[in-house]
């Protein structure tokens, strides 16, 4: 089914609930009638602003069935967020749970778009196979929710790509009962950790993502479910080696870790604590569907950011960051020579939805440009060393501060915004924010902080708060967000606690 | 509570009071209460009250194991801190 013949079981472990095959055959069906009876039609997109439980998956595979597109959607977005989502991406409906805002389902319909409860399936079963090898299949929205959004096209020619190179690489015996505890609406979490085994008729474990509870008991949850293979986050890692027994059933044949590279330090530690030696990271862009390079046996000694190889995909370090010129041989660089990451791989996206100025920006003759900063060590091997994104990695999650500005700048009392990454023990990093105000008052700082609570998603919001007289820009009259944090980190933050308690907001 | 006890209690709320959620007030949030499910504190900030637990009353997660369900409240938290102390 979009890969192989059978999807495997599905299951949450957390709930009890579980669909074996053939479940998951009938709730799909069910779905391809609902949908097809609401007169879904090829090309239609499909937002689901829900996810990690089965029905996710039956309503994702459901809408492939008609030839429809989905946009998954960080169920935490505020309502002013889908809506800019909405605006952009012009979605034929939407299909939500039960727990999706209110405030949401206002925008929704506010924007004309029709919404169906995913429990909402009626009794008519129905199939289809009307989806196309290139035909648009995911949109995976990276950014730009309160402006601008960048949201990664895949087509089902890029996405198979990714999985089928995964399968030569890795086979799919470890992924036997795969354990996904990551957002589905990441290319990390949705595109690898759970389509890649289950669409390869491997079974799939969903949990809510990054839930501490959970985390805490990660090895009973991987004993009790005998679970062969999991893919997480440093953050992750570090709450469940210090609050977690190990599993004891020794289960587990393949972990592997994204979104920031383990030290060497953390990635033994992982090691002993799972039992098996087959830990790496993993290298996961969602412009190439994600895992992109990695370790087929990661049986290797420990080494602060080492990936490995291409994983259906050639990968280079060159001397150029620009997409404007023509790569050639003479911008690589030597052996042990940092630079910038670039990717050359048939699961690369279709494209930024709609954005073709930043596809050209990333994109050349079919090579990507990742932002990323690293070496080819004398084996071939990519290490990372560190990344020229503008980017916040708050335990993952990747946060990018234009958004967060985007939404001061609109407050009528901030005359300049610039927020930036801290580093954080727990999180990797969290969001500082430098503003200038209109006064001195705490009744505006109050007001600021409502403002951008209504229009920013809980996981954006930053952490510090300065208030300062000026952003420094350089002389072409950009902000240098490095500069900024380093005049901050010499002034008292603002105290939000006690501003804030003085007139609670909400 | 014993003195001793309300000590503790105080002296959590000031760590609290630095690692919570700035649009909740702390003394809105009843000690039995749940510390994440009420808004107080970020999901993975209980990892912070266990460095806080270790490094201020000696507490050996690693040792003697982890019930999250201890950690969940401000009431639970003492007790921990009590029962280690006994």
């Amino acid at each position: 089914m979009f890969l192989d013949l059978q999807t495997g079981n599905l299951a949450e472990p957390i709930s009890g609930r579980a669909w074996d095959r053939a479940d998951v055959v009938r709730e799909v069906a069910l779905r391809v009638g609902r949908l097809r009876a609401l007169g879904l039609a090829r090309g239609d997109r499909v937002f689901l602003p829900f996810g990690n439980r089965l029905e996710f998956f039956a309503e994702l595979l459901a809408v492939w069935s008609l030839g429809g597109c989905a946009v998954p959607i960080d169920a935490r977005l505020t309502a002013f967020e889908v809506s800019t989502l909405v605006a952009a991406a012009v979605p034929r409906l939407a299909v939500v749970d039960d727990a999706t805002d209110a405030a949401v389902l206002a925008a929704l319909a506010g924007s004309g778009v029709l919404v169906v409860q995913t429990a909402d399936t009626g009794s008519t079963l129905a199939s289809a196979g009307l989806s196309r090898l290139d035909d648009d299949a995911l949109i995976l929205f990276t950014s730009g929710s309160t402006g601008a959004p960048k949201g990664v096209l895949h087509t089902h020619r890029s996405l198979r790509a990714r999985w089928i190179a995964l399968r030569e690489q890795l086979g799919v015996d470890d992924f036997a009962r795969s354990l996904c505890m990551l957002p589905t609406h990441f290319g990390h979490g949705l595109i690898c950790n759970c389509l890649f085994p289950w669409l390869s008729g491997q079974d799939l474990f969903i949990t809510p993502p990054f839930r501490p509870d959970i985390i805490m008991r990660l090895g009973k949850l991987l004993d009790d479910n005998r679970i062969t293979f999991m893919s997480s986050v440093p953050s992750v890692w570090k709450l469940a080696l210090k609050l977690s027994k190990p599993p004891q059933a020794a289960t587990l044949r393949r972990v592997h870790v994204g979104s920031a590279p383990l030290s060497a330090a953390l990635w033994e530690d992982v090691r002993s604590w799972t039992g098996t030696r087959q830990v790496c990271n993993t290298y996961g862009i969602t412009e190439t569907g994600s895992w992109v390079v990695g370790l087929a046996n990661a049986d290797v000694p420990a080494q602060d950011g080492l990936v490995g190889f291409g994983w259906g995909a050639v990968v280079r370090v060159l001397r150029t960051c620009v997409t404007s010129a023509p790569l050639t041989a003479q911008a690589e660089c030597a052996v042990g020579e940092p630079g910038y990451v670039w990717l050359n791989t048939p699961a690369l996206m279709k494209g930024y939805f709609q954005r073709d100025d930043l596809t050209a920006a990333a994109v050349i003759d079919g090579w990507f440009f990742t932002g990323d900063i690293g070496i080819l060590d004398a084996h071939g091997q990519l290490v990372l060393k560190g990344r020229e994104r503008d980017e916040i990695n708050k335990g993952g999650m990747k946060i990018y501060p234009a958004d967060i500005d985007a939404v001061v700048e609109r407050f009528a009392h901030a005359s300049d915004v610039c927020s930036f990454a801290l580093e954080d023990d727990i999180y990797g990093q969290v969001v500082g924010i430098a503003v200038v105000l209109a006064d001195a008052q705490d009744a505006t700082v109050r007001a600021l902080y409502a403002w951008m609570r209504s229009h920013l998603a809980e996981p954006k919001m930053p952490a510090r708060w300065w208030r300062v007289d000026e952003i420094p820009r350089t002389s072409r009259g950009k902000i240098n967000r490095e500069a900024v944090k380093t005049a901050c980190a010499g002034q008292t933050p603002l105290d939000l606690v006690a501003i804030l308690s003085a007139a609670p907001t909400a | 509570m014993s003195g001793a006890v309300d000590q503790v209690l105080a002296d959590l709320k000031v760590f609290l009071r630095t690692i919570q959620k700035p649009g909740k007030a702390l003394d809105s949030v009843g000690t039995d209460e749940p510390l994440v499910a009420s808004g107080l504190l970020d999901s993975l900030a209980i990892m912070q009250v266990v460095v806080y637990l270790e490094e201020n009353y000696g507490i050996d997660f690693a040792a003697n194991g982890f019930d999250p369900d201890r950690l969940a409240s401000m009431g639970g938290i003492v007790a921990l801190i009590e029962q280690e102390r006994a």
